[in-house]
């Protein structure tokens, strides 16, 4: 992947070449947002650990903001390397899109350096124009969200140009709808108000209609894309699937967002709406699954009936990160999402560890996975390589994440429901309930034992960049051979 | 009767708290609106199809 | 009609149809809902206050009044009760001056980044507790173990005092640290918790701080 940087094995593809270098930035500030969670992590059992130099606050800022920049990068980058394939073109403007990447990067760089060192400010308008907004997820200063904007409009604008100009594909028309929501949801999030009712009423038309809403059809169009050029899955049946994704995906997660507007001061007709929408934000999560195991088995299937052996498959690693994208998402966001959706339910689960719980599975289970698949197809191709087969590194990469991130995520849903029996329901949650609960061994266990697997995850992501770094020339070595 | 059609106790009055009342109106009365033109939508499809 | 049994469910048109027609309404019915919604979360004004008007959200000089969280037998769950006067670092706050305040500290809530380790309105990180509520919390009232802590007599000057000195009152190994907090700045703050404390969260949190003194006593509920 690194190599890949000198080497000039992209044929002139300059949009494929432009989405390997979000590529590598994803990868680093992957990197960079497992560090973090494992000082988090480390805070909690030694609350000592770098207070007032570094404090929890600070940690859990970049982790979080680290994931949305490196989600976002890898998304663009995707783009940009499925460009060509979809419409016939490789962008019309990538020289353009360039100077925008490089813009983008210098941008993040300041963000993040600002966040370490200056980490707070005073409580003026500067504060939140210079060093940071203070809102979860959305932290980047205004500056920066200004950037942002211009940035993606460059990008948005090569696409939709570049769309305009070559075939139009049902998985390229969803993507650009897509791109043109995911886009425009930002500014729903650049704005001050004293009402934290308001403030928190749009901040989660960016949040959920980012992460339970476009971010999902985002992946159903990537794993459209991949089937059909890992396993040669139809056109057809992947784009009419693609269509059933789009209309449950957006059916369930636009009201869907009712789910956040049952404790905010918002109506109490939101108990309902939102109960019943995200109650079946989890079906179309079931039809993803089916749908990529289903096609797998066909193509397999129809190739084994035609006599040929072996597998379909033309790049292992991917095909793997992209099956357990369809368990991760549908575990992660499904099943971990429904536990706590119902109003009932979530009157005691509300801000508690529960929440975490969900966050790492579905974080991990509906995107890190398909983009890391992502990032395998991207060497592939960079590499000239025809078939691309899983090495040890490989199996070790996504066993260890997967193992780590799944274990974190056990031990923050038995943390959470401790604290939602005993802080919430039999406590009250208030100051010295929210202690008492933290205290108990059950927590404090689970606590521990989270660290543990934070540790497993960045081996694991320590295998994975090696493996990545290095599987492209091995192969190619052995296909020249 | 069990609590199933409730008076309207939010702080302001609107359409949607109104719905609100009854058992599972609201959410029935905007899974109706949203899937019912899906039927027209089936339909014309079914008749271009066999054109 | 030689095609009688065409297949309407494996049509891709039929899909981008019925997918564009879903998102499309969603979308429609997701911004009429909103603004319902806007309207009943604008922030209320003085006037409203003075003559009892219920609002989810009050004015700012609800930080001139006394608040209160009492279940509703006819909600069914605890909702904010506004009460009669009381003076708020020792004055009555005029409309403008409270919402002087509330601005500085909503403002300062966001530029210390309290969301990365508290929760308000049970959102944010779930490292410190959560403050919907904190304004009501019995630690800080009379007689409480964090008002005790900081020496002072009223809750809103116990809670700035902690404010700008949060590392001298440690309340747990797990301290807030020190975060540069301003005397005003503080004020601001605790007048954003008042008001904060007097939204109306639908019951959120429930059974708030009720059976705290029991639990650490090793005691039940049964006498």
């Amino acid at each position: 992947m690194l190599t890949s940087i000198k080497t000039n094995e992209f044929a002139g593809n300059k949009g494929k070449e432009l989405g390997m270098m979000y590529f590598r930035v994803a990868v680093i500030l992957f990197g960079a947002q497992l560090l973090m969670g494992l000082i988090a992590a480390i805070q909690f059992l030694a609350p000592g650990f770098l207070f007032e130099l570094f404090d929890f606050s600070v940690a859990r800022m970049v982790h979080i903001n680290a994931l949305v920049v490196w989600m976002l990068y890898a998304m663009i980058g995707s783009v940009y390397f499925m460009l060509s394939d979809e419409t016939g073109h490789e962008g019309v403007a990538i020289g353009l899109g360039k100077l925008a990447f490089w813009v983008l990067t210098l941008a993040v760089t300041v963000v993040v350096l600002v966040y370490i060192f200056i980490q707070v400010g005073p409580g003026k308008e500067s504060t939140i124009w210079l060093i940071n907004e203070g809102r979860e997820y959305i932290e980047a200063p205004r500056w920066a969200d200004i950037g942002i904007v211009v940035v993606v409009l460059i990008f948005y604008w090569n696409v939709f140009a570049t769309y305009m100009k070559g075939q139009k594909t049902g998985i390229m028309t969803v993507m650009i709808a897509d791109l043109l929501a995911l886009a425009g949801l930002y500014l729903a999030g650049m704005f001050f108000t004293d009402n934290i009712s308001m403030d928190q009423f749009w901040w989660w038309w960016v949040i959920h209609l980012w992460v339970e809403a476009t971010w999902e059809v985002f992946v159903g169009t990537l794993a459209a894309y991949a089937l059909i050029k890992i396993i040669g899955a139809k056109r057809e049946i992947v784009e009419m699937w693609l269509w059933i994704e789009v209309l449950m995906l957006f059916g369930s997660g636009i009201l869907g967002l009712g789910h956040h507007y049952f404790w905010i001061g918002t109506p109490e007709y939101w108990w309902e709406i939102g109960a019943l929408f995200s109650a079946l934000e989890p079906v179309p999560l079931v039809a993803m699954f089916v749908h990529v195991l289903y096609d797998w088995g066909k193509e397999q299937g129809i190739a084994k009936a035609e006599g040929k052996s072996g597998s379909v498959m033309n790049n292992g690693p991917a095909m793997a990160w992209i099956v357990t994208n369809a368990f991760g998402n549908f575990l992660g966001a499904g099943i971990w999402g429904f536990f706590h959706t119902l109003p009932q339910v979530n009157i005691y689960t509300h801000g508690s560890q529960f929440t975490a719980a969900h966050g790492h599975l579905a974080f991990f289970g509906a995107y890190a996975t398909i983009l890391i698949g992502m990032f395998y197809m991207g060497v592939q191709y960079a590499y000239g390589v025809k078939v691309l087969r899983s090495t040890f590194k490989s199996k070790m990469g996504i066993f260890l994440v997967t193992f780590g991130v799944v274990g974190m995520t056990v031990a923050l849903t038995i943390a959470g429901y401790e604290q939602v029996l005993v802080e919430r329901a039999e406590l009250g949650g208030g100051w010295s309930a929210f202690f008492a609960a933290q205290e108990l061994p059950w927590f404090v266990q689970a606590m521990v034992w989270r660290a543990i697997m934070g540790v497993v995850t960045f081996v694991g992501f320590v295998y994975l960049v090696w493996d990545l770094l290095t599987i492209g020339k091995q192969a190619k070595a052995a296909q020249e051979a | 009767m069990f609590g199933l059609i409730e008076p309207f106790t939010d702080v302001n009055h609107s359409f949607f708290g109104m719905l609100n009342q009854g058992p599972l109106t609201l959410t029935i009365f905007l899974h109706t609106i949203i899937i019912l033109p899906m039927f027209w939508i089936y339909f014309s499809e079914k008749k271009r199809l066999n054109k | 009609m030689a095609n009688k049994n065409v297949s309407v469910w494996t049509s891709i048109p039929f899909w981008r149809r019925s997918a564009a027609w879903v998102t499309g309404f969603a979308t429609i019915l997701l911004i009429w809902l909103t603004f319902d919604t806007l309207g009943q979360i604008t922030m209320g004004t003085d006037a409203d206050l003075k003559n009892g008007v219920d609002k989810r959200v009050p004015a700012a000089t609800v930080i001139n009044y006394k608040i209160d969280y009492k279940m509703s037998t006819k909600r069914g769950h605890e909702v904010p009760v506004i009460g009669g006067k009381q003076l708020f670092f020792g004055k009555e706050w005029s409309a403008k001056e409270a919402a002087d305040l509330l601005h500085l500290g909503k403002l300062t809530s966001q530029a210390k980044n309290c969301m990365n380790c508290h929760t308000l309105l049970g959102n944010g990180a779930y490292y410190a507790p959560d403050l919907t509520k904190a304004w009501l919390d019995p630690a800080w009232q009379n007689g409480g173990p964090l008002q005790g802590m900081t020496g002072k007599n009223t809750v809103e000057e116990a809670m700035a005092e902690f404010l700008q000195h949060p590392s001298q009152y440690p309340t747990h190994a797990r301290m807030m640290p020190n975060l540069g907090i301003t005397a005003d700045e503080a004020k601001g703050l605790v007048a954003f918790l008042k008001h904060m404390s007097s939204i109306d969260t639908n019951g959120f949190p429930r059974n708030f701080s009720k059976t705290v003194d029991q639990f650490k006593s090793g005691g039940t509920n049964a006498h």
